[in-house]
């Protein structure tokens, strides 16, 4: 399914709710009022298997400048933390304490350099993202961006990428994942020219 | 899970064979073997999975390693530059294998590239290289030919020939896929270059055969199981005749670590850690060494006894010499419109237009060029290696690229030889073990010169075909000398003469009369980098001439 095509099937899901009418008031697209919509949902009901909450914000809103809300969803519609939480709290059980320590150095540079703020969720956008330029090296940094990524592209089991969300972000139809030709712009006009000239040949 | 009801025997039964290894080579030869009769024993050291296991999770496959015993962590394999310097575990595992029954069969993408006739005769027809061990096989084409139809017919090939492939005896038994999208723009760029394109022959299934299904086009071949065995591994083709001839028994999770000799210097038992971690030995009439380039040097260097003091058929010493990864180079491109190259076989089509080595060029080797989508076949690894290099790899341009790239993307893949050379070898790590305990095998690795420069040729060529073809964009990634392959060929070469290689043109051991040694290890040059479809041509060879000696009494 295309990008157009999808963003008008959510839009029929969006508008059919009281939050999606609201949004849709507001200007936002559909696509990212139904994401958001769903997000929030799940977000009232959440409870984290291992992240507190102050750390499930934090990492919620590390993973939206990673890979931020735009006029399409983000790392935040599609449940990305749930990805952190669910690989702390199995897979990358045994990286998580460290991943409190990594996390407890990034805020106390939040404090350091921003006089007042405690969080870096505390911060507005701009300053987010001046602050994350300044630690890209980091190994907090570097791993924030794997598991964003993971918890958008990996599979939905692992908590993140709901609703396949990232897949259809970068347009990858499916699942279930079963295709025939033509599957591209330029496979299809080949076809289409074989098609013409076997025709005019005939 | 390995069916219950399948043949089974006892330890101090001396059966006729056991196979080390149930990959490409070691599939192909169980299921020969045990069709013909004889008694076997297959030991893998990785589980028995099937088609239902296999899973499109690409966070499990490429990061976590899923199919590869989780890689680095447990394999403890070593790598180094060059001799000298002290062998570190690197992130990602030097030897890149799939560990399971069917073995890399599983994981392959499935180009399959027969060699062609001058790939045997290369070293008579160019000379020498210096510091080099470049030489003839010992056998030639015509005779590898009705083994690579065997593999066409029986193993499952789609495809149909190229205008310079060598001679074929038969037709393909499938056509080749649908030309994708990267396929009809590699044309683009090649006709205007006036070089040949030609369709990608692959073990995979166009269509049924042999009572398997077509592919479904899902995708998720490279580096992923196939879940409707469209895919030609060993598991999908041979392992199930294997198993039904009632003379065969698998026994996965089984690790071997070492083969004994007796005193008539015969190999007489198979040494293993069983699931349990229990030392087991089989004993066996014959022992053939199937366990791919890099563990089957390395469990004859941990057989090492008073007798054979440099490891287990090694009187040459080349015994891990010679290790070949093949060349690789990449350039990645974005078009205008999208491709939707994640659907469907990675390739559709190649160039073969600068496969012969051609002095001309200054160096010596050869290759082919692919167009498929790689790092784009699926959104997790795109996102995480296959964005554009320049600006920041997050934020809102990152994500914009992301979403615009992902579609429009395509490669062009570049791979060609590798020269053989002693420095470059497997041998055992001084201090490292793996998971089992067993002594961890150490790669010694850095390009041949005339390596690098085919490779940064292959990208030049590469670059030249997209910018033809209309590409919006185009950018390079950086080559550098390899530290990992996944093709593992060379160390324990077939040849005549005994001093000059581990066995002889039939894959039986120079030294040990009832050794026989068969896969990427026997091949003497590299090919242009698509080996498997070879070593499959040689498994089915090698248990003709194994079967024949042994109804000759001749083992």
């Amino acid at each position: 399914m295309s990008i157009e095509a999808l963003t008008r099937r959510l839009f029929l899901q969006g508008s059919g709710t009281v939050l999606g009418t609201a949004m849709m008031r507001a200007g936002v697209p559909a696509f990212i009022a139904a994401s958001q919509a769903a997000c929030s949902a799940r977000e009232d009901a959440a409870t984290y298997r291992t992240l507190t909450s102050d750390e499930a914000r934090e990492f919620i809103t590390v993973a939206a400048r990673i890979l931020p809300t735009t006029d399409s969803p983000g790392a935040t519609e599609a449940g990305a933390v749930y990805f952190f939480d669910t690989a702390f709290s199995t897979f990358f059980a045994n990286m998580a304490e460290p991943a409190r320590q990594m996390l407890a150095g990034f805020q106390a540079g939040v404090a350091a350099r921003y006089p007042g703020a405690e969080f870096f969720s505390d911060l507005d956008a701009d300053d987010q993202d001046e602050y994350l330029r300044s630690v890209e090296q980091t190994p907090f940094f570097q791993g924030a961006r794997f598991m964003t990524l993971a918890g958008v592209f990996g599979m939905s089991m692992y908590g993140g990428n709901r609703e396949n969300i990232g897949w259809k972000l970068v347009g990858m139809d499916g699942p279930p994942h079963a295709w025939a030709a033509p599957f591209g712009y330029y496979d299809a006009q080949y076809m289409e020219q074989q098609a013409g000239g076997k025709q005019d040949g005939a | 899970m390995a069916p219950e009801n399948q043949t089974t025997y006892a330890l101090d039964d001396e059966v006729d064979f056991v196979v080390i290894g149930s990959g490409s080579a070691g599939g192909i030869i169980a299921k020969e073997l045990s069709t013909s009769g004889f008694s076997v024993v297959v030991l893998e050291q990785g589980p028995f999975r099937t088609a239902a296991d296999f899973t499109h999770d690409s966070l499990s496959v490429f990061m976590f390693q899923e199919l590869q015993d989780g890689g680095s962590r447990n394999s403890q394999q070593t790598f180094r530059r060059e001799e000298g310097e002290t062998a570190q575990v690197p992130q990602r595992a030097p030897a890149f294998y799939a560990s399971g029954v069917g073995g890399s069969s599983v994981h392959f993408t499935g180009n399959f590239w027969r060699l062609r006739e001058s790939d045997f005769t290369e070293r008579s027809m160019l000379g020498p290289i210096s510091g080099t061990t470049f030489a003839d096989w010992p056998i030639s084409y015509e005779e590898l030919e009705p083994y690579y139809t065997r593999v066409d017919w029986e193993i499952g090939v789609s495809g149909t020939p190229g205008p310079d492939d060598s001679f074929r005896s038969r037709q393909f038994p499938l056509p080749p896929f649908p030309i994708k999208s990267s396929g009809v723009l590699m044309e683009r760029g090649a006709q205007k270059l006036g070089w040949t394109v030609q369709p990608e022959p692959h073990a995979i299934l166009s269509g049924p055969l042999n009572g398997r299904p077509g592919c479904i086009n899902c995708g998720f071949c490279m580096g992923f199981g196939c879940e409707v065995n469209a895919k030609s591994s060993t598991l999908a083709a041979m392992i199930p005749d294997a198993m039904a001839s009632g003379n065969c028994e698998i026994r996965a999770e089984c690790a071997v670590f070492r083969i004994e000799t007796n005193e008539q210097d015969r190999a007489s038992e198979v040494m293993y850690y069983d699931p349990d971690g229990n030392e087991r030995a089989q004993k066996a009439k014959a022992i053939v060494l199937s366990a791919n380039g890099a563990e089957t040097p390395r469990l004859l260097l941990n057989s090492a006894s008073e007798r054979h003091p440099d490891g287990l058929a090694n009187s040459s010493g080349f015994v891990g010499r010679n290790l070949m990864f093949n060349s690789h180079a990449n350039v990645q491109a974005v078009f205008e419109h999208p491709l939707n190259d994640y659907k469907g076989v990675q390739v559709s089509r190649m160039v073969h237009h600068f496969y012969e080595s051609d002095p001309a060029r200054g160096f010596y080797g050869g290759g082919g060029i692919d167009a498929r989508p790689f790092m784009a076949a699926v959104p997790l690894t795109f996102s995480l290696m296959g964005h554009r290099p320049e600006g920041q790899n997050w934020g809102a341009e990152f994500k914009k690229n992301l979403e615009h790239d992902f579609t429009r993307t395509m490669f062009l893949f570049g791979s060609g030889t590798s020269l053989p050379m002693d420095r470059n070898n497997i041998t055992i790590d001084p201090t490292h073990k793996d998971r089992w305990g067993r002594p961890s095998l150490r790669i010694t690795y850095k390009d041949h010169d005339d390596d690098m420069a085919l490779a940064h040729f292959l990208q030049d060529r590469s670059a030249e075909l997209l910018d033809a073809a209309g590409a919006t964009k185009a950018w390079r990634a950086p080559i550098h000398h390899q530290s990992n392959g996944a093709h593992l060929l060379g160390t324990c070469r077939m040849g005549d003469d005994p001093s000059r290689s581990v066995v002889d043109r039939y894959h039986r051991s120079h030294d040990i009369s009832n050794l026989f040694i068969c896969d990427g290890s026997s091949m003497v040059t590299s090919g242009r980098g698509q080996p498997t479809m070879t070593i499959m041509a040689l498994a089915f060879r090698a248990a003709e001439h194994i079967a024949a000696a042994a109804n000759n009494n001749e083992v």
